[in-house]
């Protein structure tokens, strides 16, 4: 069976895109760190049974704690399965370093812009569209509480791919590490 | 063209290098009008507005508690069960032998027709007794209890709460953010246990773990405490507050290890979902329902045996001395002592609370408190600590009720409290 990871940092709503996804009941709370251990549940994509984990929030691939280390030993050990990366849409230079690190690893990407509402009242302007050319990974703008983006996330799951990293830097147009140790 | 196909991964100023370019492109930020949620949100964490804040969510929250746990447990489980379902089963099961008759229902006694107090907690029977303490008085305590954390967790105050306290906490080496374990705590010590994941290094969970264990009375307890010692429930709350400051300082100064600052994230706020609210109570009562109920049972069925058989009094007369000696508490206590180690709010329903003065009854719920953990806290010990780490915290059990209970026995000695 094929699994979905859902990976970001803390406090961005991944348990609540769970709950809504696995029609579980993950413990949902605002504060970082409410999920410190994984939790599994099922969905249907197209047909086919797949296997979604909710994982506890993570800053970085290089854990500081034992809920993060639960997150990055998750990955590690799942390396076939579709990363769904949870940003909040009113921080998205966090998620994104989250993200990257998540693609260099050559993981298949789908980014869900979460918090759309919060991003909004907060006057930030987040352009899904551009940041879908300039990644090459599927990014779906949403609002997890309210179940807005939910449909769109699932039927483009499996339009998530790997990705070089490469390929992103020159989207933006920067050589940013390129000419080292090559 | 030779070029590999490698993973490679960017330095981490690379990557933030790359972050920046990308936001460059993708996030444009307005201008921000500061709205209510702004204004309350420097206005709870600012020391001047914030503490007396946090006084006034805490005591709204203790009254909502009180009074949302008096109305069901006093209003009308109280009269259910003192009225009618014990005075009828008595007589319904009359004709039971001895031995029957007092684990299901009780103590004969209790159903004379001298009898004074309350047959509820005096009678002990599985199906009086036993029932009575998780349903008509714990259940309450614990819904009451659960939806408030629930509350305080979904609209972004406990983080808040947690900068608060910072600077206390620091001076026990611990973070802000024990606020989160300890305060889930009061509703069950196993997800407080659980919480600690969030504190970074292995002293500190240590260090927050054993003062929970130690502590932090749970939702249960502190429903019986609320139903039987109104009066002295205050007093209880500091004495364990200073032993929590206290020996939490101690063990900082000889527990190796680190307590760096963390970074921490405070959400904004936000309105609350009751749907998720409620589901989150739910599911926290059902889980104190499936673990307690059946250890309360048992430990009724245990205690009622152990006065049947007269195996209580043996353990009371050895105990005797040395209860007397270093806590100043009379033998009756004993049987309370027993169960202890099975649930404490079964315990502390189980003290003689009429056979003993208030300084008394203080010491003993504090004991009880401290005591060893419950079996399923004991059990998330097991499963988050090493042997070390285990180990160093039964030891630490065991000085604190030494110390802590000798010291609580001198103060009352001192003060004629007796």
């Amino acid at each position: 069976m094929s699994k979905v990871l859902l990976m970001g940092q803390s406090n961005v709503g991944k348990s609540v895109l769970f709950n809504r996804l696995a029609g579980a009941r993950a413990t949902v709370s605002n504060y970082p760190g409410t999920t410190v251990d994984f939790d599994k549940g099922r969905m249907r994509i197209e047909g086919q049974d797949v296997e979604i984990v909710d994982i506890p929030g993570s800053f970085s691939l290089e854990p500081k704690d034992r809920a993060e280390e639960v997150a990055v030993k998750m990955l590690e050990e799942t390396k076939g399965a579709t990363v769904v990366c949870v940003i909040d849409s009113s921080k998205v230079e966090r998620g994104l370093y989250l993200a990257l690190e998540i693609i260099e690893k050559r993981h298949s990407v789908i980014i869900a812009l979460n918090m759309a509402d919060v991003a909004k009242d907060a006057n930030i302007n987040v352009d899904a569209e551009r940041l879908e050319e300039i990644l090459g990974v599927p990014v779906v703008p949403m609002v997890a509480t309210r179940g807005e983006g939910l449909k769109e996330l699932v039927s483009r799951i499996r339009e998530a791919v790997p990705v070089e990293i490469e390929g992103i830097i020159k989207n933006v147009g920067g050589k940013s590490g390129t000419s080292s140790h090559s | 063209m030779w070029e590999v196909k490698v993973e490679r991964a960017l330095t981490a100023d690379e990557r933030w290098d790359l972050v920046d370019k990308i936001t460059k492109e993708v996030v444009k930020v307005g201008a921000y009008k500061p709205g209510l949620r702004d204004a309350l949100a420097s206005l709870t964490v600012n020391p001047w507005t914030g503490i007396p804040f946090a006084i006034a969510v805490l005591y709204g929250f203790w009254t909502f508690f009180g009074e949302f746990a008096g109305l069901f447990t006093d209003g009308f489980f109280v009269r259910i069960f003192g009225t009618h379902w014990i005075p009828w089963l008595s007589g319904a099961l009359e004709g039971l032998p001895d031995w029957l008759f007092t684990i299901l229902v009780g103590d004969r006694a209790v159903f004379a027709e001298d009898f004074v107090g309350d047959p509820c907690f005096a009678a002990g029977g599985v199906l009086t007794t036993g029932l009575f303490m998780p349903f008509a008085v714990v259940l309450w305590a614990v819904i009451a209890l659960f939806l408030v954390l629930a509350i305080l967790e979904d609209t972004g105050y406990l983080p808040r709460l947690a900068v608060l306290v910072d600077t206390v906490l620091h001076k026990i080496g611990l973070h802000g953010f024990a606020i989160v374990p300890t305060l889930v705590s009061l509703g069950c010590n196993v997800p407080g246990v659980t919480a600690t994941r969030l504190l970074e290094t292995r002293k500190q969970r240590f260090m927050m773990i054993a003062l929970l264990g130690v502590f932090v009375p749970c939702g249960a307890q502190i429903g019986m405490m609320e139903e039987l010692i109104p009066g002295l429930i205050g007093w209880v709350f500091l004495t364990l507050a200073i032993g929590y400051l206290g020996f939490g300082w101690v063990l900082n100064k000889i527990w190796p290890g680190e307590s760096p600052e963390i970074l921490m994230d405070v959400p904004p706020y936000r309105a609350p979902q009751w749907s998720n609210i409620l589901r989150k109570t739910w599911s926290r009562t059902r889980h104190f329902l499936m673990v307690a109920v059946p250890f309360v049972l048992l430990g009724c069925a245990i205690v009622m045996v152990l006065y049947a058989t007269g195996a209580m009094d043996t353990i009371a007369s050895g105990l005797e001395g040395f209860l007397a000696a270093v806590f100043g508490v009379p033998a009756d206590a004993t049987a309370s002592l027993v169960v202890g180690f099975l649930r404490k709010d079964l315990a502390i329903g189980l003290l003689p609370i009429d056979a003993m003065t208030n300084y008394q009854v203080f010491i003993s719920v504090i004991l009880l408190t401290i005591y060893f953990p419950c079996l399923a806290t004991f059990a998330m010990l097991l499963r988050e600590l090493n042997w070390k780490e285990i180990l160093a915290t039964l030891g630490f059990l065991i000085v604190t009720i030494f110390v802590f209970g000798g010291i609580l026995h001198l103060i009352g000695l001192a003060g004629g409290w007796y």
